[in-house]
């Protein structure tokens, strides 16, 4: 044991023992309350003289944990506030026509959606339906010969922009691909597009 | 006598309305899997196919696992990922089953009904049966369909350590509106 350790053990056990005595003569003579306030000042100053002395040794350390949990806080925060950001200030990966978008996934389910899984997409193409419910408005390109159809759902801040477009227009909507799949229900392919919005 | 045939014809006419399955690609089905310290993962998926067949009762539905939308890159990362959902090799899940209380509800009359339904719910490629109980609102032509209910997430084999955590919920909640 170094001497300096020593002496720090040392101060340690001094303290211990003097406050461990003090709260034994208090309790005793249940004149507790009257020295409360001594013991809590003298356990602080023994506190702060412990704090000096590990300060003064480890002062290297103590700075580089405080900066590896600061930083460690601010990763975190980050990744919790995190949030998509506008699909209109994001640049597509691809731009497509609606009727050959559904046959690349026709052909190869598989293949389309590894190339085109939660990319941004751009679709041109005619809308087929409108389905609006309370908080959803959703647009649909459906190819008539097979019943295949891509569906958007639009991000919270362009539902507006969902509501105002008619049957049989002609659009451009960008929004992230979810995926392609077969329906068992409505017998026909479909791919579903989330977080869209109008595209300008 | 011309009373009669009209009164006729609207009954069959309602009849064939309703004899036939009903459809919607927009039906909404939103989960929750918040605890008192997480509020981050719950997401909603809007584009859910949904059918009901109002003659047999029979109800079902179909949700691409990637529709569901978070407001949170990372958790939206990670319920995809191969630890959670795997949504590339279980794309979908499915429920198929049927309103067991069907006579009591009029399809043909305004109103909200309470119905029970049973069925099999499939996801994360396993496939099990529940009970829930849910509604059915008839109002004119629109009948609109909700239900709750929660899922043992250990009973679809899906865990990880956030559950052990208590970050994510063990048994999520679950809600489906399908507006047909």
């Amino acid at each position: 044991m170094k001497p300096v350790q020593r002496y720090d053990n040392l101060l340690l056990k001094h303290w211990q023992q003097k406050i461990n005595k003090i709260l034994c003569k208090e309790t005793d003579q249940s004149a507790h309350s009257m020295f409360k306030h001594h013991i809590f000042v003298l356990y602080l100053t023994g506190l702060a003289c412990i704090k000096q002395i590990m300060m003064k040794r480890y002062k290297k350390w103590l700075i580089a944990l405080g900066v590896v949990l600061l930083a460690g806080a601010a990763i975190v925060y980050y990744l919790f506030t995190l949030k998509y950001d506008d699909t209109t200030t994001v640049k597509a990966d691809f731009t497509v026509n609606a009727m050959d978008f559904i046959k690349e996934f026709k052909q190869d389910m598989a293949a389309a959606n590894k190339k085109y899984s939660e990319k941004i997409v751009v679709v041109n193409g005619t809308v087929s339906a409108i389905e609006m419910a309370d908080t959803t408005a959703n647009i649909k390109m459906v190819d008539t010969t097979n019943g295949a159809y891509i569906i958007f759902a639009f991000q919270q801040q362009h539902l507006g922009e969902a509501k105002s477009i008619k049957e049989g227009e002609q659009v451009s909507i960008k929004g992230s691909c979810s995926n392609g799949a077969f329906s068992n229900i409505l017998e026909a392919e479909y791919i579903t597009f989330k977080r869209c919005a109008v595209n300008k | 006598m011309k009373k009669t045939i009209l009164s006729l014809a609207m009954v069959l006419a309602a009849g064939l309305l309703f004899a036939q399955k009903k459809t919607t690609t927009s039906a909404v089905i939103s989960f929750d899997a918040t605890t008192p310290i997480d509020a981050l993962p719950k997401a909603e998926n809007k584009t859910v196919i949904a059918s009901l067949d109002a003659k047999s009762g029979t109800i079902a539905f179909e949700a691409a696992i990637k529709s569901f939308s978070f407001s949170n890159p990372k958790i939206q990362e990670h319920f995809n990922s191969k630890g959670w959902m795997d949504s590339d090799q279980f794309a979908t899940a499915s429920f198929k089953g049927s309103i067991t209380n069907l006579k009591t509800v009029k399809f043909n009359k305004d109103g909200t009904y309470p119905v029970d339904v049973t069925g099999d719910l499939t996801m994360h490629g396993i496939t099990r049966a529940i009970d829930a109980k849910g509604t059915i609102t008839v109002s004119g032509k629109v009948v609109v369909a909700t239900s709750e209910f929660s899922v043992k997430l250990e009973d679809y084999k899906v865990s990880g350590g956030a559950i052990a955590a208590g970050k994510v919920a063990k048994e999520p909640t679950i809600k489906v509106v399908a507006e047909f």
